[in-house]
Protein backbone atom coordinates (compact mmCIF):
# COMPACT_ATOMS: atom_id res chain seq x y z
CA UNK A 1 0.00 0.00 0.00
CA UNK A 2 1.27 3.47 -0.83
CA UNK A 3 0.38 6.75 -1.26
CA UNK A 4 -0.11 8.85 -4.25
CA UNK A 5 -0.47 12.71 -4.61
CA UNK A 6 -1.66 14.08 -8.19
CA UNK A 7 -2.54 18.02 -8.70
CA UNK A 8 -2.35 21.41 -9.77
CA UNK A 9 -2.20 24.78 -7.94
CA UNK A 10 -1.98 28.77 -8.45
CA UNK A 11 1.34 28.18 -9.25
CA UNK A 12 1.44 25.58 -12.47
CA UNK A 13 -1.80 26.23 -13.67
CA UNK A 14 -3.32 29.61 -15.07
CA UNK A 15 -6.67 30.32 -13.65
CA UNK A 16 -8.30 28.66 -16.76
CA UNK A 17 -6.95 25.49 -16.24
CA UNK A 18 -7.97 25.43 -12.25
CA UNK A 19 -11.48 26.19 -13.00
CA UNK A 20 -11.64 23.28 -15.28
CA UNK A 21 -10.81 20.54 -12.87
CA UNK A 22 -12.64 22.85 -9.69
CA UNK A 23 -14.60 20.50 -7.43
CA UNK A 24 -17.45 22.13 -5.72
CA UNK A 25 -17.49 21.40 -1.80
CA UNK A 26 -20.56 19.29 -2.10
CA UNK A 27 -19.45 16.95 -4.57
CA UNK A 28 -15.59 16.40 -2.65
CA UNK A 29 -16.98 13.40 -0.96
CA UNK A 30 -18.88 11.76 -3.99
CA UNK A 31 -15.96 12.25 -6.67
CA UNK A 32 -13.14 10.49 -3.56
CA UNK A 33 -15.58 7.88 -3.41
CA UNK A 34 -15.97 7.40 -7.43
CA UNK A 35 -11.96 7.58 -7.31
CA UNK A 36 -11.92 4.36 -4.70
CA UNK A 37 -14.02 2.48 -7.66
CA UNK A 38 -11.06 2.64 -10.09
CA UNK A 39 -8.71 -0.13 -10.17
CA UNK A 40 -5.96 -0.16 -7.79
CA UNK A 41 -7.38 2.86 -5.90
CA UNK A 42 -8.33 1.86 -2.25
CA UNK A 43 -8.92 5.12 -0.23
CA UNK A 44 -8.87 9.10 -1.90
CA UNK A 45 -9.30 12.15 -1.38
CA UNK A 46 -9.96 15.34 -3.23
CA UNK A 47 -8.77 18.53 -2.00
CA UNK A 48 -10.41 21.70 -4.44
CA UNK A 49 -9.98 25.66 -3.32
CA UNK A 50 -9.93 28.18 -5.83
CA UNK A 51 -5.61 27.81 -5.83
CA UNK A 52 -5.38 24.30 -5.86
CA UNK A 53 -6.97 20.80 -7.31
CA UNK A 54 -5.27 17.86 -5.46
CA UNK A 55 -6.38 14.31 -5.40
CA UNK A 56 -4.48 11.93 -2.80
CA UNK A 57 -4.86 8.20 -3.18
CA UNK A 58 -3.59 5.19 -1.48
CA UNK A 59 -2.68 2.08 -3.62
CA UNK A 60 -1.67 -1.38 -3.08
CA UNK A 61 -0.69 -1.09 -6.79
CA UNK A 62 0.99 2.43 -7.41
CA UNK A 63 1.40 1.71 -11.27
CA UNK A 64 -1.92 0.66 -11.39
CA UNK A 65 -3.28 3.61 -9.48
CA UNK A 66 -1.51 5.81 -11.81
CA UNK A 67 -2.66 4.83 -14.55
CA UNK A 68 -6.44 5.35 -14.19
CA UNK A 69 -5.92 8.34 -12.00
CA UNK A 70 -4.42 10.08 -14.87
CA UNK A 71 -6.90 8.48 -17.05
CA UNK A 72 -9.80 9.79 -15.26
CA UNK A 73 -8.27 13.49 -15.13
CA UNK A 74 -7.66 13.93 -18.24
CA UNK A 75 -3.99 13.95 -17.43
CA UNK A 76 -2.37 14.27 -20.78
CA UNK A 77 -4.55 16.91 -21.87
CA UNK A 78 -2.97 19.30 -19.47
CA UNK A 79 -0.09 17.26 -18.20
CA UNK A 80 2.61 20.10 -17.62
CA UNK A 81 0.58 21.76 -15.21
CA UNK A 82 0.26 18.80 -13.18
CA UNK A 83 2.90 17.37 -10.11
CA UNK A 84 2.97 14.31 -8.71
CA UNK A 85 4.30 13.14 -5.16
CA UNK A 86 4.76 9.50 -3.75
CA UNK A 87 5.16 8.22 -0.45
CA UNK A 88 7.07 10.23 1.84
CA UNK A 89 6.82 13.07 -0.77
CA UNK A 90 3.30 12.54 -0.98
CA UNK A 91 3.20 12.94 2.81
CA UNK A 92 5.43 15.91 2.68
CA UNK A 93 3.15 17.62 0.51
CA UNK A 94 0.31 17.40 2.73
CA UNK A 95 1.93 18.72 5.42
CA UNK A 96 3.24 22.06 3.63
CA UNK A 97 -0.23 22.22 2.15
CA UNK A 98 -2.14 22.25 5.56
CA UNK A 99 0.35 24.11 7.25
CA UNK A 100 0.03 26.90 4.72
CA UNK A 101 3.46 26.32 3.46
CA UNK A 102 2.15 25.70 -0.67
CA UNK A 103 -0.73 28.74 -0.67
CA UNK A 104 -0.09 31.48 -1.78
CA UNK A 105 0.01 33.89 1.18
CA UNK A 106 2.31 32.09 3.02
CA UNK A 107 1.18 30.62 6.34
CA UNK A 108 -2.50 31.73 5.59
CA UNK A 109 -5.18 29.26 7.99
CA UNK A 110 -7.94 29.11 5.94
CA UNK A 111 -6.64 26.14 3.59
CA UNK A 112 -6.29 24.37 6.66
CA UNK A 113 -9.95 24.12 7.18
CA UNK A 114 -10.23 23.60 3.56
CA UNK A 115 -8.39 20.05 3.45
CA UNK A 116 -10.02 19.24 7.09
CA UNK A 117 -13.34 19.89 4.91
CA UNK A 118 -12.32 17.75 2.33
CA UNK A 119 -10.74 14.43 4.56
CA UNK A 120 -14.02 14.91 6.02
CA UNK A 121 -16.87 14.61 3.01
CA UNK A 122 -14.41 11.63 2.00
CA UNK A 123 -14.22 10.00 5.17
CA UNK A 124 -18.26 10.63 4.92
CA UNK A 125 -18.37 8.96 1.83
CA UNK A 126 -16.76 6.07 2.91
CA UNK A 127 -13.13 6.77 0.66
CA UNK A 128 -10.71 6.69 3.30
CA UNK A 129 -9.16 3.75 5.43
CA UNK A 130 -6.41 3.37 7.62
CA UNK A 131 -4.05 4.36 5.07
CA UNK A 132 -5.80 8.17 4.59
CA UNK A 133 -7.48 8.22 7.83
CA UNK A 134 -3.69 8.15 9.07
CA UNK A 135 -2.14 10.49 7.55
CA UNK A 136 -4.44 12.81 6.98
CA UNK A 137 -4.77 13.56 10.90
CA UNK A 138 -1.30 13.51 11.51
CA UNK A 139 -1.46 16.40 8.95
CA UNK A 140 -3.79 18.07 11.08
CA UNK A 141 -1.85 18.09 14.18
CA UNK A 142 1.72 19.04 12.24
CA UNK A 143 -0.24 21.86 10.80
CA UNK A 144 -1.37 22.61 14.29
CA UNK A 145 2.10 22.04 15.64
CA UNK A 146 3.72 24.59 12.40
CA UNK A 147 1.79 27.42 13.02
CA UNK A 148 2.29 27.01 17.27
CA UNK A 149 5.90 26.61 17.25
CA UNK A 150 6.86 28.33 14.45
CA UNK A 151 5.90 32.36 13.90
CA UNK A 152 4.77 31.92 10.44
CA UNK A 153 1.36 33.64 10.60
CA UNK A 154 3.07 36.89 12.00
CA UNK A 155 3.21 39.66 10.32
CA UNK A 156 0.51 40.75 7.31
CA UNK A 157 0.85 40.02 4.17
CA UNK A 158 -1.67 42.41 2.44
CA UNK A 159 -2.40 46.32 2.39
CA UNK A 160 -5.64 46.19 4.02
CA UNK A 161 -5.20 43.77 7.03
CA UNK A 162 -1.73 45.79 7.48
CA UNK A 163 -4.58 49.14 7.36
CA UNK A 164 -6.44 47.29 10.02
CA UNK A 165 -3.88 45.72 12.03
CA UNK A 166 -2.44 49.38 12.69
CA UNK A 167 -6.44 50.72 13.23
CA UNK A 168 -7.19 48.20 15.76
CA UNK A 169 -3.71 49.05 17.40
CA UNK A 170 -4.79 52.82 17.59
CA UNK A 171 -8.41 52.49 18.57
CA UNK A 172 -8.28 48.72 19.94
CA UNK A 173 -11.92 47.83 18.95
CA UNK A 174 -13.17 49.27 15.88
CA UNK A 175 -16.94 48.99 16.65
CA UNK A 176 -16.53 52.05 18.17
CA UNK A 177 -14.97 54.12 15.22
CA UNK A 178 -16.44 56.05 12.36
CA UNK A 179 -14.77 55.86 9.43
CA UNK A 180 -14.84 58.23 6.01
CA UNK A 181 -13.92 56.58 2.70
CA UNK A 182 -12.71 59.27 -0.09
CA UNK A 183 -12.72 58.25 -3.41
CA UNK A 184 -15.23 54.91 -3.90
CA UNK A 185 -12.81 53.33 -6.22
CA UNK A 186 -11.80 49.51 -5.72
CA UNK A 187 -8.95 50.30 -3.20
CA UNK A 188 -11.32 52.10 -0.99
CA UNK A 189 -14.25 48.90 -1.25
CA UNK A 190 -11.75 46.82 -0.57
CA UNK A 191 -10.28 48.10 2.63
CA UNK A 192 -13.38 49.83 4.02
CA UNK A 193 -14.98 46.34 3.28
CA UNK A 194 -12.42 44.56 5.56
CA UNK A 195 -13.18 47.79 7.96
CA UNK A 196 -17.03 46.60 7.69
CA UNK A 197 -16.06 43.17 8.80
CA UNK A 198 -14.44 44.18 11.79
CA UNK A 199 -17.66 45.97 13.10
CA UNK A 200 -17.01 49.68 12.73
CA UNK A 201 -19.74 51.90 13.96
CA UNK A 202 -20.28 54.03 11.09
CA UNK A 203 -19.07 54.81 7.36
CA UNK A 204 -19.30 57.47 5.70
CA UNK A 205 -18.45 57.69 1.49
CA UNK A 206 -17.83 60.90 -0.52
CA UNK A 207 -16.62 61.11 -4.05
CA UNK A 208 -16.68 63.61 -6.80
CA UNK A 209 -19.32 61.52 -8.42
CA UNK A 210 -22.08 61.47 -5.72
CA UNK A 211 -23.81 58.48 -7.31
CA UNK A 212 -20.45 56.54 -7.39
CA UNK A 213 -20.74 57.18 -3.57
CA UNK A 214 -23.70 56.35 -3.21
CA UNK A 215 -23.31 52.92 -4.86
CA UNK A 216 -20.27 52.38 -2.05
CA UNK A 217 -22.31 53.67 0.76
CA UNK A 218 -25.33 51.05 -0.19
CA UNK A 219 -23.10 47.94 -0.85
CA UNK A 220 -21.49 48.41 2.52
CA UNK A 221 -23.97 49.98 4.84
CA UNK A 222 -22.95 53.87 5.00
CA UNK A 223 -23.92 57.13 3.99
CA UNK A 224 -22.98 59.39 1.06
CA UNK A 225 -21.92 62.06 1.65
CA UNK A 226 -21.41 64.90 -0.76
CA UNK A 227 -17.85 66.39 -1.84
CA UNK A 228 -18.43 69.88 -1.13
CA UNK A 229 -19.47 68.83 2.79
CA UNK A 230 -16.98 65.94 3.81
CA UNK A 231 -14.95 68.57 6.24
CA UNK A 232 -18.29 68.16 7.85
CA UNK A 233 -18.14 65.11 8.68
CA UNK A 234 -14.37 65.36 9.25
CA UNK A 235 -15.00 65.86 12.81
CA UNK A 236 -16.44 62.95 13.96
CA UNK A 237 -15.18 60.44 12.00
CA UNK A 238 -11.83 58.64 13.67
CA UNK A 239 -10.51 56.41 10.54
CA UNK A 240 -10.21 58.38 7.23
CA UNK A 241 -9.74 56.17 3.69
CA UNK A 242 -8.78 58.42 0.62
CA UNK A 243 -8.24 56.80 -2.91
CA UNK A 244 -9.18 59.24 -5.41
CA UNK A 245 -7.40 59.86 -8.89
CA UNK A 246 -7.07 63.36 -7.92
CA UNK A 247 -3.32 64.54 -9.14
CA UNK A 248 -3.30 67.47 -5.98
CA UNK A 249 -3.70 67.20 -2.66
CA UNK A 250 -7.89 66.20 -1.79
CA UNK A 251 -6.47 66.72 2.31
CA UNK A 252 -4.50 69.79 3.31
CA UNK A 253 -2.99 70.41 6.81
CA UNK A 254 -5.28 73.65 6.85
CA UNK A 255 -8.27 71.62 6.84
CA UNK A 256 -7.17 68.90 9.68
CA UNK A 257 -5.97 72.16 11.42
CA UNK A 258 -9.60 73.79 11.24
CA UNK A 259 -11.53 70.83 12.94
CA UNK A 260 -8.88 69.59 15.64
CA UNK A 261 -10.24 71.37 18.59
CA UNK A 262 -14.25 70.50 17.46
CA UNK A 263 -12.64 67.16 17.49
CA UNK A 264 -11.01 67.76 21.00
CA UNK A 265 -7.67 66.65 19.45
CA UNK A 266 -8.74 63.14 19.36
CA UNK A 267 -6.50 60.19 17.12
CA UNK A 268 -7.04 60.32 13.70
CA UNK A 269 -5.73 57.61 11.48
CA UNK A 270 -5.47 58.60 7.90
CA UNK A 271 -4.89 55.75 4.98
CA UNK A 272 -4.12 57.51 1.69
CA UNK A 273 -3.72 54.34 -0.81
CA UNK A 274 -3.89 57.11 -3.52
CA UNK A 275 -1.08 57.56 -6.45
CA UNK A 276 -0.19 60.44 -6.24
CA UNK A 277 -0.95 60.56 -2.75
CA UNK A 278 -4.30 62.61 -1.75
CA UNK A 279 -3.10 63.38 1.82
CA UNK A 280 -0.47 66.57 1.98
CA UNK A 281 2.52 64.74 3.68
CA UNK A 282 2.32 67.59 6.48
CA UNK A 283 -1.08 66.42 7.65
CA UNK A 284 1.07 63.84 9.17
CA UNK A 285 3.07 66.31 10.76
CA UNK A 286 -0.03 67.09 13.32
CA UNK A 287 0.39 65.38 16.64
CA UNK A 288 -3.24 63.19 17.03
CA UNK A 289 -3.16 62.29 13.22
CA UNK A 290 -1.10 58.75 12.25
CA UNK A 291 -1.23 59.12 8.58
CA UNK A 292 -0.02 56.20 6.38
CA UNK A 293 0.72 56.32 2.32
CA UNK A 294 0.70 53.15 -0.02
CA UNK A 295 4.27 53.04 0.20
CA UNK A 296 4.15 52.89 3.90
CA UNK A 297 1.76 50.18 4.45
CA UNK A 298 4.10 48.51 1.20
CA UNK A 299 6.75 48.39 3.35
CA UNK A 300 5.06 46.71 6.30
CA UNK A 301 3.85 44.34 3.53
CA UNK A 302 7.08 43.09 2.71
CA UNK A 303 8.28 42.94 6.17
CA UNK A 304 5.11 40.74 6.57
CA UNK A 305 6.07 38.53 3.85
CA UNK A 306 9.90 38.80 4.54
CA UNK A 307 9.11 37.52 8.15
CA UNK A 308 7.32 34.73 7.10
CA UNK A 309 9.93 33.26 4.71
CA UNK A 310 12.16 33.58 7.47
CA UNK A 311 10.58 30.83 9.37
CA UNK A 312 10.07 28.01 5.85
CA UNK A 313 13.24 26.56 7.34
CA UNK A 314 11.56 25.90 11.06
CA UNK A 315 8.39 25.04 9.74
CA UNK A 316 10.05 22.58 6.99
CA UNK A 317 12.35 20.83 10.09
CA UNK A 318 9.14 20.54 12.01
CA UNK A 319 7.33 18.40 8.55
CA UNK A 320 10.36 16.91 7.88
CA UNK A 321 10.72 15.05 11.49
CA UNK A 322 7.19 14.70 11.17
CA UNK A 323 7.05 13.02 7.99
CA UNK A 324 9.56 10.11 9.18
CA UNK A 325 6.57 8.94 11.62
CA UNK A 326 3.67 9.05 9.51
CA UNK A 327 5.79 6.98 7.28
CA UNK A 328 6.60 4.67 9.94
CA UNK A 329 2.97 4.86 11.07
CA UNK A 330 1.88 3.83 7.17
CA UNK A 331 4.39 1.10 7.01
CA UNK A 332 3.21 -0.51 10.65
CA UNK A 333 -0.89 -0.67 8.91
CA UNK A 334 0.65 -2.08 5.24
CA UNK A 335 2.42 -4.36 7.82
CA UNK A 336 -0.41 -5.35 9.63
CA UNK A 337 -3.05 -6.13 6.82
CA UNK A 338 -0.39 -7.62 4.44
CA UNK A 339 1.95 -9.31 6.85
CA UNK A 340 5.94 -9.10 6.20
CA UNK A 341 5.41 -10.17 3.05
CA UNK B 1 2.66 38.77 37.11
CA UNK B 2 3.88 36.30 39.85
CA UNK B 3 6.45 37.95 40.51
CA UNK B 4 4.95 41.12 41.16
CA UNK B 5 2.64 39.28 43.55
CA UNK B 6 5.66 38.05 45.33
CA UNK B 7 7.27 41.59 45.39
CA UNK B 8 4.10 43.05 46.75
CA UNK B 9 3.28 40.88 49.47
CA UNK B 10 7.30 41.13 50.42
CA UNK B 11 6.88 45.09 50.76
CA UNK B 12 3.31 44.62 52.40
CA UNK B 13 5.40 42.51 55.20
CA UNK B 14 8.05 44.89 55.32
CA UNK B 15 5.79 47.88 55.88
CA UNK B 16 3.91 46.42 58.86
CA UNK B 17 7.26 45.74 60.28
CA UNK B 18 8.11 49.15 60.59
CA UNK B 19 4.67 49.85 61.23
CA UNK B 20 5.30 48.02 64.12
CA UNK B 21 8.76 49.88 65.13
CA UNK B 22 7.47 52.83 64.44
CA UNK B 23 3.82 52.65 66.54
CA UNK B 24 2.04 54.76 63.27
CA UNK B 25 1.62 54.72 59.71
CA UNK B 26 5.89 54.32 58.37
CA UNK B 27 5.72 57.06 56.48
CA UNK B 28 8.45 59.00 58.70
CA UNK B 29 12.37 58.97 56.48
CA UNK B 30 12.83 58.72 52.94
CA UNK B 31 13.57 54.64 53.13
CA UNK B 32 9.64 54.49 54.07
CA UNK B 33 8.47 56.86 51.99
CA UNK B 34 10.22 54.58 48.83
CA UNK B 35 8.84 51.56 50.11
CA UNK B 36 5.01 52.94 50.61
CA UNK B 37 5.44 54.22 46.70
CA UNK B 38 6.96 51.23 46.01
CA UNK B 39 4.00 49.12 47.81
CA UNK B 40 1.16 51.67 46.25
CA UNK B 41 2.75 51.37 42.33
CA UNK B 42 2.44 47.86 43.22
CA UNK B 43 -0.63 47.66 44.26
CA UNK B 44 -2.13 49.61 41.51
CA UNK B 45 -0.51 47.65 38.91
CA UNK B 46 -1.96 44.60 39.97
CA UNK B 47 -5.50 46.23 40.27
CA UNK B 48 -5.21 47.99 37.05
CA UNK B 49 -2.91 44.93 35.30
CA UNK B 50 -5.70 42.36 35.73
CA UNK B 51 -8.76 44.99 35.14
CA UNK B 52 -7.84 46.38 31.79
CA UNK B 53 -5.40 43.72 30.38
CA UNK B 54 -2.70 45.94 29.44
CA UNK B 55 -0.13 43.54 28.64
CA UNK B 56 3.39 45.03 29.41
CA UNK B 57 2.55 47.38 32.24
CA UNK B 58 4.72 45.15 34.64
CA UNK B 59 7.53 45.51 32.21
CA UNK B 60 7.63 48.92 32.22
CA UNK B 61 6.71 49.06 36.22
CA UNK B 62 9.03 47.04 37.56
CA UNK B 63 12.50 48.73 36.41
CA UNK B 64 10.51 52.35 38.33
CA UNK B 65 9.68 49.31 41.32
CA UNK B 66 13.40 47.98 41.82
CA UNK B 67 15.07 51.47 41.63
CA UNK B 68 12.83 52.52 44.61
CA UNK B 69 13.41 49.31 46.78
CA UNK B 70 16.93 49.99 45.92
CA UNK B 71 17.03 53.33 46.97
CA UNK B 72 14.82 52.27 50.13
CA UNK B 73 18.20 49.65 50.54
CA UNK B 74 20.43 52.50 50.26
CA UNK B 75 22.85 52.49 53.96
CA UNK B 76 21.01 55.34 55.99
CA UNK B 77 17.76 56.02 53.76
CA UNK B 78 16.16 53.50 56.17
CA UNK B 79 16.41 54.21 59.67
CA UNK B 80 18.15 51.49 61.24
CA UNK B 81 16.25 52.55 64.99
CA UNK B 82 13.16 54.26 63.93
CA UNK B 83 11.83 56.29 66.64
CA UNK B 84 8.62 54.47 67.85
CA UNK B 85 5.59 57.59 68.17
CA UNK B 86 4.17 58.25 71.61
CA UNK B 87 1.28 60.39 70.53
CA UNK B 88 -0.36 60.04 67.05
CA UNK B 89 -2.04 62.76 65.21
CA UNK B 90 -4.56 60.65 63.35
CA UNK B 91 -5.54 63.06 60.75
CA UNK B 92 -1.95 62.70 59.98
CA UNK B 93 -1.79 59.26 59.88
CA UNK B 94 -4.66 59.36 57.02
CA UNK B 95 -3.46 61.80 55.53
CA UNK B 96 0.25 60.46 54.63
CA UNK B 97 -0.73 57.04 53.67
CA UNK B 98 -3.48 58.74 51.63
CA UNK B 99 -1.19 61.37 49.71
CA UNK B 100 1.40 58.34 49.21
CA UNK B 101 -1.15 55.75 48.02
CA UNK B 102 -2.35 58.51 45.27
CA UNK B 103 1.50 58.65 44.50
CA UNK B 104 1.09 55.17 43.39
CA UNK B 105 -2.07 55.60 41.11
CA UNK B 106 -0.34 59.19 39.46
CA UNK B 107 2.88 56.65 38.94
CA UNK B 108 1.03 53.98 36.79
CA UNK B 109 -0.41 56.90 35.39
CA UNK B 110 2.82 58.08 34.35
CA UNK B 111 4.11 54.50 33.87
CA UNK B 112 1.37 54.25 31.08
CA UNK B 113 1.91 57.52 29.47
CA UNK B 114 5.73 56.42 29.31
CA UNK B 115 4.51 53.42 27.29
CA UNK B 116 2.31 55.83 25.14
CA UNK B 117 5.05 58.10 24.05
CA UNK B 118 7.17 54.44 22.64
CA UNK B 119 4.51 53.37 21.00
CA UNK B 120 3.41 56.90 20.01
CA UNK B 121 6.92 57.29 18.59
CA UNK B 122 6.87 53.62 16.75
CA UNK B 123 3.46 54.94 15.20
CA UNK B 124 4.66 58.32 14.01
CA UNK B 125 7.83 57.73 12.30
CA UNK B 126 6.57 54.05 10.68
CA UNK B 127 8.79 51.33 12.85
CA UNK B 128 6.08 48.61 13.14
CA UNK B 129 8.06 45.61 12.84
CA UNK B 130 9.63 45.56 16.73
CA UNK B 131 8.54 42.97 18.85
CA UNK B 132 7.89 45.78 21.81
CA UNK B 133 5.45 47.11 18.97
CA UNK B 134 3.47 44.41 18.53
CA UNK B 135 2.83 43.57 21.92
CA UNK B 136 2.06 47.10 23.53
CA UNK B 137 -1.52 47.96 23.72
CA UNK B 138 -3.41 49.87 21.49
CA UNK B 139 -3.30 53.87 22.00
CA UNK B 140 -7.11 53.68 22.94
CA UNK B 141 -6.19 52.06 25.84
CA UNK B 142 -3.07 53.37 26.49
CA UNK B 143 -4.39 56.81 27.06
CA UNK B 144 -7.72 55.17 28.95
CA UNK B 145 -5.25 53.94 31.45
CA UNK B 146 -3.48 57.45 31.88
CA UNK B 147 -6.76 59.33 32.56
CA UNK B 148 -8.34 56.89 34.66
CA UNK B 149 -4.92 55.90 36.98
CA UNK B 150 -4.51 60.06 37.47
CA UNK B 151 -8.81 60.62 38.10
CA UNK B 152 -7.93 57.56 40.87
CA UNK B 153 -4.97 59.36 41.99
CA UNK B 154 -6.55 62.84 42.11
CA UNK B 155 -9.26 61.02 44.27
CA UNK B 156 -6.51 59.95 46.86
CA UNK B 157 -4.82 63.26 46.54
CA UNK B 158 -7.93 65.45 47.47
CA UNK B 159 -8.88 63.24 50.12
CA UNK B 160 -5.32 62.94 51.61
CA UNK B 161 -5.18 66.73 51.32
CA UNK B 162 -8.54 67.49 53.17
CA UNK B 163 -6.98 65.29 56.31
CA UNK B 164 -4.14 67.62 56.04
CA UNK B 165 -5.97 70.28 57.09
CA UNK B 166 -7.37 68.96 60.00
CA UNK B 167 -3.70 67.85 61.06
CA UNK B 168 -2.72 69.02 64.55
CA UNK B 169 1.00 70.30 63.20
CA UNK B 170 1.08 73.32 60.21
CA UNK B 171 1.80 71.50 57.40
CA UNK B 172 3.60 74.62 56.19
CA UNK B 173 5.12 73.94 52.88
CA UNK B 174 4.51 70.76 52.29
CA UNK B 175 1.10 71.47 52.32
CA UNK B 176 1.43 74.38 50.11
CA UNK B 177 3.38 72.05 47.75
CA UNK B 178 0.25 69.36 48.18
CA UNK B 179 -2.50 72.19 47.24
CA UNK B 180 -0.14 73.17 43.69
CA UNK B 181 0.18 69.98 42.91
CA UNK B 182 -3.52 69.20 43.59
CA UNK B 183 -4.53 72.45 41.65
CA UNK B 184 -2.77 71.01 38.74
CA UNK B 185 -3.49 68.04 38.43
CA UNK B 186 -7.50 69.04 38.70
CA UNK B 187 -6.95 71.69 36.26
CA UNK B 188 -5.31 68.91 33.45
CA UNK B 189 -8.17 66.82 34.15
CA UNK B 190 -10.46 69.30 33.41
CA UNK B 191 -8.47 70.70 30.59
CA UNK B 192 -8.70 66.89 29.36
CA UNK B 193 -12.34 66.50 29.82
CA UNK B 194 -13.41 69.79 28.51
CA UNK B 195 -11.54 72.01 26.22
CA UNK B 196 -9.83 68.39 24.87
CA UNK B 197 -5.86 68.02 24.69
CA UNK B 198 -3.69 65.54 22.16
CA UNK B 199 -2.58 62.25 24.20
CA UNK B 200 0.79 63.18 23.56
CA UNK B 201 0.76 66.45 25.07
CA UNK B 202 -1.17 65.36 27.94
CA UNK B 203 0.94 62.13 28.30
CA UNK B 204 4.33 64.59 28.90
CA UNK B 205 2.32 66.50 31.08
CA UNK B 206 1.65 63.99 33.02
CA UNK B 207 5.37 62.59 32.86
CA UNK B 208 6.71 66.08 33.81
CA UNK B 209 4.11 66.94 36.58
CA UNK B 210 4.70 63.05 38.03
CA UNK B 211 8.54 63.89 38.37
CA UNK B 212 8.21 67.44 39.11
CA UNK B 213 6.34 66.92 42.38
CA UNK B 214 8.12 63.99 43.35
CA UNK B 215 11.44 65.73 43.24
CA UNK B 216 9.78 68.91 45.12
CA UNK B 217 8.33 66.66 47.73
CA UNK B 218 11.75 64.51 47.78
CA UNK B 219 13.30 68.01 48.67
CA UNK B 220 11.47 69.56 51.32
Amino acid sequence: MDLICIGLNHETAPVEVREKFAVPMEQLGVKSHELTELAGISEAVVISTCNRMEVYVASESVEEAEVSLKDKLDYAADNEHFYEFKSKDAMQHLCKVVSGLDSMVLGETEIFGQVKKAYQFAHGAAATGGILNKIFQKSFGVGKKVRTQTMIQNGQTSVGSVALDLAEKIFSDLKHSKVMVIGAGEMSRITVQSMVLRGVKKVYVTNRSFDKAQALADEVGGEAVRFDDWNKVLTEVDVVISSTGASEPVVTRAQIEAVRSKRKYRPLFIIDIAVPRDIDHEVGEIEEVYLYDLDTLQQQVEQGKAKREEQIAACEKIISKEVDGMAQTATNIKRKKYGNS
Amino acid sequence: MALMILSFVSQLWALSLRGEQRGSCPLMDTGEYCLFLSWSLTLFYLLVGSTYRVSLLGMFTAPVVTVLLLVTGLPGVLDVNPVHANVLDYWGEVHAPLSVLSYGALALGAVAAVMFLVLNNFLKTGQMSSGLFQNMPPVHTLVGSMVRLTIVGLIFLTIGLVFGFFMSTDGGLHLWVAKVVWIAYLVLMAVWFIRGMTPQRMAMLLLVMFIASLSVFAAL
